[in-house]
C-alpha cells in the first residue's frame, strides 16, 4: 500500500462491504420487528429472541465453518473435483484477525494470500455472513408461536451456516460447479438466498405443523392477523431498506476485468462494478431494475390483494425477488413485468398451497421467498437463454434448464430436503415443537405472570402512598 | 517486550497479523467452538426447566381454560379500571 491509487482501490472496496453490511443489519432489523407485529401478543418475547439470537449464533458459526465452506466447496465438493484448500478461511486462520497484510506468520499461507486477505476478508465474511442471517431470519417468521427456540436455532445453524453457503459455493462464486456445468445465473441471489429459505421453511413447517386454531375441523383456514399490522409494514419498509445494502453487496465494487489475475487478458483494462461472477454491471443497472421490479411487485399485489397492506408490502418483496436472478442484465420494464408475475405467484400460491396441503406459513414466507425465488431463477434461465455465464471459456452459457436444474437444487435439495431431514430428528427427540398447554396460553405466559404480580406490586404500593 | 508480534509502530507496512498471542489460534478455535456447542447444551436445558415451570403454573391455575378466562377477565378489568 505504498501507491495512493492501489491504497484507495483497496480502502473503497473495504469501505463499501462495509457499508453494505450496515444497511443490510437493516433487513434483520426488520424481520424482527416484522415478527413481533405478526405474532400474538402472548407470544412477543420469545418471538423477538427466536430471531434476535441468530444474530449470534449464525456469526459464530459461520466464523467456525461457513466461510470456510464457501471457497471449499465449489467443486461440490467431489461433483466436478476434490475439496479446495481455503487457508485464509479457516476459524484458526491469521487473516480471520486483524491482519496488515505483511509476510504471513503461518506457512499453509503465502504473501500474496496476506496482501489480497488482510482488509477484504472481515468485511467480504460479513457481507456473506449478513446474507445468512436473512436465510435463517426467513425461515423464522413461517414458524412463529410454535416452535421451541431450541430447536430454531440449531435450524438456524444447519441454513445460516451450512446449506445456504453450500448453495453459494456452488451457483453464486465465479467458479461454482454449477455455473460452469450449468450456466447457473442469479446474479442478486432469487434462488441462492431465497429460494432455498422458502424451500426450507416449507419442510420445517410439514414436520412442524400448524398453529391451534388455524384450521377448523373440516380444514378450512381460519385468519390469525397481525397483532399489529403496522408493525408489520414498518418491519417490511426497513426489509426493502436493507435490501439495497443485499443488492450492492452482490456486486464488486471496482476490478479490471481484463486485468485481474483470474481472466488475465494482455495489453486490455478496464475497470468496472462486476457482479459475484465477474461480469460486468453498473450500481445503475441494478438500481434502476431494483425499483421497477419492486414496483412491478408492489402494483399486481395491491391489485389481487384489493389493497391488502400487508401482502401489498409482501408483494413488493416478491417483485424484487422474482426479478433478482437476472436484474443485473434486465431492462428495467422487463424487471417490472417480471416483479409482478412475482407478486401475483406468491399471493396466489400461497393460499392455494395452504388450502389444498393446509400448511399454515404465519408470514407468507414460503411464498414471498421460496416461489417468488423458484419463479425468478426460471424466468432468467428463459430471459437470458445463451447469454454467457461467465467471462471465462468453457463454462456452459445461460440455459432454461440449467436454471431451472439450478431452482430445483437450491429448493428441493439443499433447502426443503434437509430442513425436513433435521425436523425429522427433532420431532423424534420431542424437541421441535413447544408444549400444547404452552402454546394455548402462549409462550409469554412466565414472563407475563412475573409482569402482573410486579404491577400488583406496584399498585398495593401506590394505593398505600394515597392513603 | 508485548503478546504480539508489534513492539512499534515504525515498520507497519511489514506487519502482519497484529493480534496477541499469535500462534494460539488453533487453541481459540476449539474453545470457540466449545463454548458454541455449550451454549446450546445450556440453552436447551434453560428451556426444558422453563416449559416444565410453565406447566406447572398453568396445572395450578386449573388449566390453560382457566388461564384463558383469567387473562380475559384481567383485561376487562384493565380496560373499565376495575
Amino acid at each position: 500500500m505504498d501507491n495512493e491509487l492501489t491504497a484507495l482501490g483497496i480502502i473503497f472496496t473495504e469501505f463499501y462491504y462495509w457499508v453494505t453490511v450496515v444497511f443490510m443489519f437493516l433487513i434483520h432489523v426488520g424481520f424482527c420487528v416484522y415478527e413481533v407485529g405478526a405474532s400474538r401478543y402472548k407470544n412477543h418475547t420469545h418471538t423477538l429472541m427466536k430471531n434476535t439470537m441468530v444474530i449470534p449464533l449464525v456469526t459464530v458459526t459461520f466464523f467456525f465453518f461457513g466461510w470456510w465452506i464457501y471457497f471449499a466447496f465449489v467443486n461440490g465438493p467431489w461433483i466436478i473435483g476434490p475439496l479446495v484448500d481455503a487457508p485464509f478461511a479457516t476459524p484458526w486462520s491469521e487473516l480471520m484477525g486483524a491482519h496488515m497484510g505483511g509476510a504471513p506468520v503461518q506457512d499453509t499461507l503465502t504473501g500474496d494470500d496476506t496482501a489480497f486477505w488482510a482488509r477484504i476478508n472481515g468485511v467480504f465474511w460479513a457481507a456473506f455472513l449478513l446474507f445468512s442471517w436473512t436465510a435463517a431470519s426467513i425461515v423464522s417468521g413461517a414458524v412463529i408461536e410454535r416452535i421451541r427456540p431450541s430447536a430454531f436455532w440449531i435450524l438456524a445453524v444447519v441454513i445460516g451456516s451450512f446449506t445456504w453457503i453450500i448453495d453459494a459455493a456452488w451457483g453464486w462464486s465465479w467458479n461454482g460447479w454449477m455455473v460452469q456445468k450449468l450456466g447457473y445465473h442469479d446474479a442478486y441471489a432469487s434462488g441462492v438466498i431465497h429460494a432455498i429459505a422458502g424451500g426450507f421453511a416449507l419442510g420445517v413447517l410439514l414436520v412442524l405443523g400448524p398453529r391451534i386454531g388455524k384450521f377448523a375441523a373440516d380444514g378450512t383456514p381460519r385468519n390469525i392477523n397481525p397483532h399489529n399490522p403496522w408493525l408489520v409494514t414498518v418491519g417490511l419498509f426497513l426489509i426493502y431498506t436493507g435490501f439495497w445494502g443485499f443488492y450492492v453487496a452482490c456486486n464488486i465494487p471496482i476490478i479490471d476485468i481484463y486485468g485481474s489475475a483470474m481472466l488475465d487478458v494482455a495489453d486490455k483494462t478496464y475497470f468496472s462494478a462486476t457482479n459475484i461472477y465477474l461480469q460486468p454491471t453498473t450500481l445503475s443497472a441494478i438500481t434502476f431494475n431494483f425499483l421497477m421490479s419492486l414496483s412491478g411487485g408492489l402494483m399486481v399485489a395491491y391489485i389481487v390483494s384489493d389493497g391488502d397492506a400487508f401482502w401489498t408490502y409482501s408483494g413488493g418483496l416478491a417483485g424484487v425477488i422474482g426479478a433478482s436472478s437476472g436484474n443485473d442484465l434486465y431492462h428495467p420494464i422487463q424487471a417490472m413485468l417480471i416483479g409482478g408475475g412475482g407478486a401475483f405467484l406468491a399471493y396466489k400460491m400461497h393460499y392455494w398451497v395452504e388450502n389444498r396441503f393446509k400448511i399454515d406459513d404465519a408470514v407468507g414466507a414460503v411464498a414471498v421467498h421460496g416461489y417468488a425465488g423458484f419463479y425468478g431463477i426460471v424466468m432468467a434461465g428463459f430471459m437470458l437463454w445463451g447469454y454467457p455465464s461467465s467471462p471465462f471459456e468453457g463454462y456452459a452459457a445461460i440455459s432454461p434448464w440449467g436454471n431451472f436444474i439450478g431452482a430445483l437444487i437450491m429448493f428441493f435439495v439443499l433447502g426443503f430436503f434437509p430442513a425436513l431431514i433435521v425436523s425429522k430428528i427433532l420431532h423424534g427427540l420431542g424437541m421441535l415443537r413447544i408444549p400444547r398447554e404452552i402454546e394455548l396460553v402462549g409462550l409469554d405466559i412466565n414472563h407475563e405472570m412475573q409482569r402482573q404480580i410486579d404491577a400488583d406490586e406496584v399498585a398495593r404500593a401506590i394505593r398505600q402512598e394515597a392513603g | 517486550m508485548s503478546t504480539g508480534l508489534v513492539d512499534n509502530w515504525l515498520n507497519t507496512d511489514t506487519f502482519g497479523p497484529i493480534y496477541p498471542f499469535v500462534g494460539t489460534e488453533v487453541m481459540l478455535a476449539i474453545v470457540g467452538i466449545a463454548f458454541w456447542i455449550i451454549w446450546h447444551i445450556w440453552q436447551i436445558k434453560k428451556e426444558n426447566a422453563e416449559f416444565k415451570k410453565d406447566i406447572e403454573n398453568i396445572n395450578k391455575m386449573g388449566g390453560p381454560g382457566k388461564v384463558l378466562d383469567q387473562e380475559a377477565r384481567r383485561e376487562m378489568e384493565d380496560s373499565v379500571g376495575g
